[in-house]
Formats: structure tokens, sequence, C-alpha cells
């Protein structure tokens, strides 16, 4: 052991002490935790823990990238998701935006001005202090056009960027161009260290930076974890950040966790195989296996935990889109009381049993009943009802005839192709049982699962296409869905890119968004997204069907545990620990 | 013999050009590319995609994009993936020694235990054994190698005697060097046991048949009646006849060695190129797809190249002058 090292030690002795001291104080009366190189750490409301020990965990597939700017897949965000964090985050219950790597934050009367505090003395992980450069930094690099992202657009409101500078070293601000309602929810982007990173921007080889090829010490961030060790398809290894700026309230310094390991497994089966055998700690339970995993939970020494309903949404649309649609398809399918024929004539317990095993619930509107923020329950609902069903085709001109044929007026038999992504077994058998439904009622629906790519240019370009069955995934703001509900909207499946509204519906949609979307006072906003999930559950350009329900098993030896189907098993990782 | 090694390796130039060409134009006649799966993302516009394509190149013709990538790889470049934002090259190469580990363990299994059992069938035709080695091989023939490896992962499951899939165990690092070699070894016995033994019965059969053939052969009959002993008769004379066509196959096997198996490796979860490849494929990664196809062609020919100089040597007859 060299001089150094042996004094770095002692230092870390003493250090332990001071924690010690601090912890036992804690418990005695309650003084703020404190830590000694973080004048403000973020005191976790996570229960006690102990320190030490190693968790680990099973990864459908390698990581594509460790620049987290650039990931564009959860594989990829998933695996430095440990490693960097943002000025703000959102909290894995409540969903509700709160302070991160920034202290706290104020906004200016006209809801323009945002000024963050950043949380003074955090390091990256090699030591350097992080600093409002950092932020400005990594705003530069993702609003710059050849650094590809998936946070550019999201913070480009009408085709102007927010503006952002630096106060002083430990204060940034932002100016919106007009007052931007989601802005806390889209400013949490990972924070990535100019001085790491620079050099590289500056040679414009950004994209290319901190490839899953670079030494995983190089791969520096603030987080709880540091990669330490990336082999392709076998596995990601992290150990714990000494320096991390959260404590535990009685005093501890987070994360509790000596190391992680993330096990890449390509197959289902087997990772399910390791969690049984005991050589990862956490499983994330398919529908149809619920049952045998809560049966087998005391044996394996595991418990089952339910999330509830997820984000996303799943649907099935019908072209309205003249460029696309021939007549007469495009007359039944642009009539409302054709699609709401189609909601009532859906069985979704039928969805619900034999497709999700049990495990979802119906949903009628755009938003899942998980958003708490959000979810307006008060909309239209379409209760399995083929009478019903049957009775809103003969409104709108379709009757069955003396062969059980569902005809228009002009006798032209109702048939058409519904599409949905081939080799989604999921969506396949939902889509079939859609077909099901809705030849009781006397159509002919010819169903062809197609490659995902032929699907999405019939789209996005030719418009080619009758009723497609597909999914989105969803976050807690409604404007995540803006490209999708607003008229002009490049995933406004129905009728995409529009000049002008093409109907009084879309008209007011494209106010609410646009009015949610610069109003900053979130009760405000609230009330106009109600709306705008009562139009879409009036109007049905979209028709979801089932939401289904997350649920993970979780080995009993970590506590801590409080798992969410938004934020996972793993969401608050400082604060779980391994039980002895 | 070195002219003709020129000659052949010069021949694989145009071989080479020509299915690369025809791999590339498929790639970029079929609707869709790389970006097509971004566009359903509602986080990144249209106009950020066409300039994404427009930056790389993707939005000209399939024939000028070819000739790009053509370009670069006479000066070995193989490109950036896509999908990974790091050089193919690299790429190709953190999974190619895993994927030459596991081959060769599994051709080195199967044709020590295909050549013993091949002869041992042949030279007791319709006996129970014979019967029995039939049987045993139309099921390994039969069973697809990913549901042998997903029962055999269970069977380690229940037993605890191997590994549950993967190459090395978590606490690798730590191993001393001779663990490291028997961790290995323990998490090759399961996919060499699947990609190997399983392989076995077609090589098997195959030399079964030509002994067979050889065995009725007059210059058999010949030995037999000058009555040289029975192991003479088949080892020195009917079994060196009889290995020439499996010698051609073991070309092919060569040239399969860093093909990898997409789908047992998908299910063991060996850090192989196979899936690899599989996942390039699906996503429409081009020039990692590209890059592998270069690579799988160039080791394809080799391996014939390889099989046909052996053939040369073990047979006297055949002479390419």
């Amino acid at each position: 052991m060299t001089r150094l090292d042996a004094r770095r030690a002692v230092a870390a002795v003493v250090a332990l002490a001071v924690l010690a001291a601090a912890g036992g104080a804690g418990q005695a009366a309650p003084v703020a935790p404190r830590l000694p190189d973080i004048p403000v750490p973020k005191v976790s409301e996570g229960g006690p823990g102990i320190r030490g020990g190693t968790l680990v965990v099973s990864t459908i597939s390698d990581p594509k990238t460790f620049n987290v700017v650039v990931a564009q897949e959860t594989s990829s965000s998933a695996a430095v998701g440990p490693v960097f964090e943002g000025l703000v985050e959102e909290h894995g219950e409540t969903t509700e935006v709160e302070p991160a790597m920034a202290e706290s934050w104020s906004v200016s009367p006209d809801g323009r001005t945002w000024t963050f505090n950043l949380r003074q003395g955090i390091k990256w992980f090699d030591g350097k202090p992080f600093t409002a450069d950092d932020v400005v930094f990594t705003f530069d690099a993702l609003y710059d056009p050849k650094v590809i992202n998936s946070f550019a657009d999201v913070l480009t409101m009408g085709g102007k960027k927010i503006a952002y500078k630096k106060v002083d070293a430990h204060t940034v601000q932002f100016i919106t161009p007009t007052p931007f309602g989601p802005f806390l929810r889209t400013i949490g982007i990972p924070i990535i260290p100019r001085h790491k990173l620079e050099a590289a921007y500056k040679a414009g080889k950004f994209m290319q930076t901190w490839g899953v090829n670079t030494p995983p010490r190089e791969i520096v961030g603030t987080g709880p974890f540091m990669l330490t060790k990336y082999e392709p398809a076998q596995r990601l290894t992290y150990e714990r950040n000494p320096n991390y700026w959260r404590v535990s309230k009685a005093g501890t310094r987070l994360p509790y966790l000596d190391r992680m390991v993330r096990l890449i497994v390509p197959n289902v089966e087997t990772a399910r195989l390791k969690f049984q055998a005991g050589e990862t700690d956490v499983y994330g339970i398919r529908g149809r296996e619920f049952s045998a995993f809560k049966r087998d939970a005391a044996r394996g020494n595991y418990s089952v935990y339910e999330g509830g309903p997820g984000f996303g949404i799943e649907f099935i649309t019908f072209n309205q889109n003249p460029r696309g649609a021939k007549p007469p398809k495009l007359g039944w399918f642009s009539n409302v009381k054709f699609r709401q024929a189609v909601a009532h004539a859906i069985d979704r317990q039928r969805l619900i049993n034999q497709v999700h095993a049990g495990r979802a619930v119906p949903q009628y509107g755009p938003e899942s009943p998980a958003n708490k923020l959000f979810f307006n329950p008060n909309t239209r609902q379409y209760p399995y009802d083929p009478k019903r069903a049957e009775a809103l085709l003969k409104e709108t001109g379709l009757s069955r005839g003396q062969d059980g044929k569902l005809r228009d007026a002009q006798s032209n038999p109702v048939e058409f192709e519904l599409n949905t992504s081939a080799g989604s077994s999921d969506a396949e058998a939902t889509s079939r049982i859609i077909k099901d439904n809705l030849e009781a009622l006397g159509m002919k629906v010819n169903f062809l699962p197609r490659d995902f790519n032929l699907l999405v240019s019939k789209l996005d370009a030719s418009f080619d296409w009758d009723a497609i069955y597909i999914g989105l995934t969803g976050g807690v703001d409604p404007h995540n869905g803006r490209n999708v509900y607003h008229s002009t909207g490049s995933l406004h499946f129905w009728n995409p890119r529009q000049k002008q509204p093409a109907t009084p519906w879309e008209a007011e949609m494209d106010r609410v968004f646009d009015g949610a979307a610069s109003t900053v006072d979130q009760a405000r906003r609230r009330q106009r997204y109600n709306r705008y999930q009562e139009i879409i559950a009036e109007q049905l350009p979209v028709i979801p069907t089932v939401q289904s329900l997350g649920q993970t098993a979780v080995r009993n030896t970590l506590g801590n545990i409080r798992y969410t189907n938004y934020g996972g098993a793993l969401w608050n990782i400082w604060d779980i620990y391994r039980k002895r | 013999m070195l002219r003709y090694v020129l000659r052949r390796l010069l021949q694989m130039v145009p071989v080479l050009l020509w299915m690369t060409m025809i791999t590339f134009m498929v790639m970029q006649l079929a609707p869709g590319d790389y970006f097509t799966n971004l566009q359903l993302n509602p986080q990144i516009s249209r106009e950020t995609l066409d300039r994404i394509r427009h930056t790389l190149g993707l939005d000209q013709p399939w024939y000028i994009q070819y000739v790009q990538w053509l370009w670069s790889i006479v000066r070995l470049d193989f490109g950036f993936s896509f999908a990974w934002q790091v050089p193919v090259a690299w790429l190709l190469g953190s999974r190619m020694v895993n994927t030459l580990l596991l081959s060769l363990t599994s051709m080195t299994a199967a044709w020590m235990l295909a050549i013993p059992l091949g002869i041992y069938a042949a030279t007791r035709q319709y006996r129970p054994g014979d019967h029995l080695l039939t049987v045993l091989a139309l099921i390994g023939i039969s069973v697809p190698g990913f549901f042998a490896a997903l029962l055999l992962l269970y069977v380690a499951f229940y037993t605890g005697w191997l590994p549950i899939g993967g190459m090395t165990s978590p606490n690798f690092d730590l191993l001393s060097p001779l663990g490291r070699v028997l961790d290995v070894t323990h998490h090759l016995v399961l996919p060499t046991i699947v990609l190997g033994v399983l392989s076995v019965a077609g090589l098997m059969r195959q030399l079964r048949g030509n002994m067979l053939d050889v065995l009725r052969q007059d210059y058999v009959r010949m030995a037999r009646a000058k009555g040289l002993a029975e192991r003479a008769v088949i080892y020195k004379h009917a079994l060196r006849n009889a290995l020439n066509p499996l010698v051609t196959i073991f070309g092919y096997e060569l040239g399969g060695l860093l093909s990898g198996a997409a789908l047992v490796e998908g299910v063991i979860g060996w850090p192989g190129l196979g899936q690899l490849t599989l996942e390039a494929v699906l996503k429409k990664d081009l020039y990692l797809i590209m890059g592998s196809v270069l690579m799988g062609g160039f080791m394809l020919q080799m391996g014939n190249l390889a099989g046909d100089i052996m053939l040369a040597y073990l047979d006297p007859r055949i002479r390419y002058e």
C-alpha cells in the first residue's frame, strides 16, 4: 500500500465514524440529516436499510450506447439509468415532479422564465464538480441538429427552442418562447459532464462518443451507481457511488447497495428460470404466469407485487383520411355512430380473459386510469352490448339482409381489412377476437397481420389501409400525445398532418392541446385535458380496448421495494437494501 | 497447388461482390429502413428523421449507396452500426471469439462421436445396435435446436448440475485463471450438447451410408479374401475411401464456424454473433448486416477451399493441376 492509499483509508474510516455518529444522533433527535460535502442533500422518504450487498437483475437485450442523450430505446436508457440524472425527477408512486440535481426552482409571474438552483457539492464520478456549465452543455448538445435524440422535439415549441443560460456556477435560467405547461416534466433530461464530452462534441463526433466500446470508467455521471464493467451480451456491473447526494432519514449516505449486476438474458423463459433458481432478484411476470407465481411465492422466497394498469394505450383505428380511404368505406369510417357501434361490439371481458389471463382492465378513453394526475373517469363508456351496436349501425344506414350480411344503403356489403403488426402475439390474438365480434354483426373483416415497417409506411405515407390495431406507449402528461391527437400531428393516424382541422371536434381538440400547452397552472391544464378525454371517448378516432396490469416478483431478501407499473421495481434504487 | 490456391482466392472476389450486391439490393428494396421504427415514436418528428436519412445518405438510390459501402470496404472500413453507433468491426470482434469457442467445441464433439458411431453402425448393419443408433439419429435430426436448449435448461434448473445459460458466472472476474477455464467449460457443456451432439446424427448417418457403399466394393472383398485382418480392412481400406464426402462437409462446417446459431444462442444467452446478426436483420441495421454477410461469405469460401486442399492430401487420386 502506498502512503497516499493509506491516508485515503484513514480518511474513509473517519468518515464512516462521523456517519455512524450522525446516524445515532438522527435517531435520538429529529435533526435534518446532513452529509459533510453536500450542504443540502435530498433526504429520501424510504424506510431504514442496511449498507452492503449486491442486486442482480436480468434484462432482455444489450445497451446500444452509453450516451444517454442519444439513447433511443429502453435497453440503453435503463442501462445508464442509475448513472445519469436530471435537474428534476418524477416520483415513482405519485408521478409528481420533484427536485433532484436542482435543489429548488422558481417561475416568473408570466410563466416563461424558470430559474433553477443547482444542488451544491455534487461531484461527477471523476471528482470534478457539477455546475451550471454542464447543464448548458447538455442543452447545447441536444439542440444540435447533428445530434439525433428524442428530447429536442419535445423541448421545441412551434419551431422555437427554449432559451437557456448560466446565471452563476449554481444557477441556470430557462426562458420558454411562450408559457409552456409541460415544462417541468420535460426538463428532467439527464445531465452530461461537459469536461468529458466537449472535445468530442466540438469535433462533431458526439453521436459516436460513449458508444458501448468505451471503457466504462469513462462513463462519468452523478447517479447512485457507477458503471464499472460491460461484457457484451453477458452483463453490466455497477458499483456504489460513494459521493452520492441522497441521504436516508437516519443520516446514512445512500445508496445502501454496494454492487448491482444486470445480466443480459435474451430469452424470457431463461430469465424466468434464472429468477426461479435464485440467480436474479427481480422478474417481470407476464399476465398468464401470474397465478403460478403467486402460488409458488412462499417456496421461492419472493413476493408478487401488483402495480395496477400501465400507461400505454392499445386501440383499433379506422381510416378517415380522404387522401387514402375510398367511398363507400370512407363514409362508414367517418361516421361516429359506426365507430361507437364498434366500441360497443368489442367484448373486452373476453379480451381480458383470453389474451391477458385476467390481468387487464377495460379502457374507454385515451388516458389510462393509472394516470392519477390527468385521468378523467367521467367519459363515455362502451360496455359490451351487441344489441346497442346493431341499433347504432342501423342509425348510420347499415342493416343486415336476409343472408345475415351487413350492407349500406347502396347495398355494398360492409367488408374491410384489419391489420396489425405481425409477430406480436397479443395484438394478433386481440385482433382475432375483434374480428369475431364484428363478424357477429354481419361485417366481413379480413384480418391480415403485416410487417411492422409496411404498417408504418401505410399509416405514414400511402394512407392505404382500412383498420389497424396498434399500441402506443404513454407518459403522465397528455402533452406527450400531441403528435397523435392534434390535427397537424404526424401520428394523427386516422387523418394525419391536416392543414385545417377536418371536423369541428378536431378543431376543438387542437384548441385544447394548444391551450393546455401554453398554460402553466396545472389545475387549469387538468380541466382542458379532461375535455380532450371526453371528446376522444365520444368521437372515438381511436377505440381503446384494454389496459394490461403490471406485476413483478421480487426476492424477499430485498427491502424497501415500492413497485409501481409506472416506475418499475427499481425506481427508488437508492433506498433498496439487502436484508441480513 | 499454389497456382490453384491463388486462382481460387481470385475467384472469391466476384462471388463476394455478387453476394453482397444482392443482399444490399434486397435489404434496400424491402419497405422501410432502420429509422422506420422511430417514425411511430411521438417524440421524434418526421423532419428529424428525414434529416438523419439525408446525413447518412439513406435517401439515395441503393446502387449509389452500395458503391459507397464497397469503397469503404476497400479501405477496410466496415462502417458504423445504426443501432449501436459503434464501428461494425468492433461489434463483430466483441463476439467473434465466443462464437468460435462454441463452434469449435461443438464441432469437435460432433465429429469425435459421429465417426466411431458411423463405423459401428455400418459394420453392424440391421443389428440392434444399428437400429438403436438409427432411432437416436432420427430424434437428433427432428428435435429443433432451440427446443432442445430450452429442455436442457429445465434439466439444469431441476438438477442444479449445470448453469442456467450464459458463458461465465457473475463472479468470473474474481476467479483464478484455472477457475475461469473451469467456469467457461462448465457453461459450455449445455450448448455443446445442443449444437454438437444433436448434429452427430446427420454426420453419423452420412458416414454409415458411405461405409456401407465402400464395404460392398470389390477391393474390400479382395482385401478380405487375401486374409487381411478385419480391423485393417475397415480402418485402412474402407474408412479412408468412405471419408471423402465427409471432408467436403468438414470444409463447409469450417466455413460456418463464425455463423453462429442465433436461436440456440438466444435461448442459452451465449454472447455470440448469431444473436447479434439476427437482431440486425430484424431491425434492418444495414451495415452490420453487410459486415456479417461479408464475413460469413468469406469464411464459407475459405472453408471450402480448406476442404478441397485437405481432400487432395487425403486422396492421392485427386489433383488440381
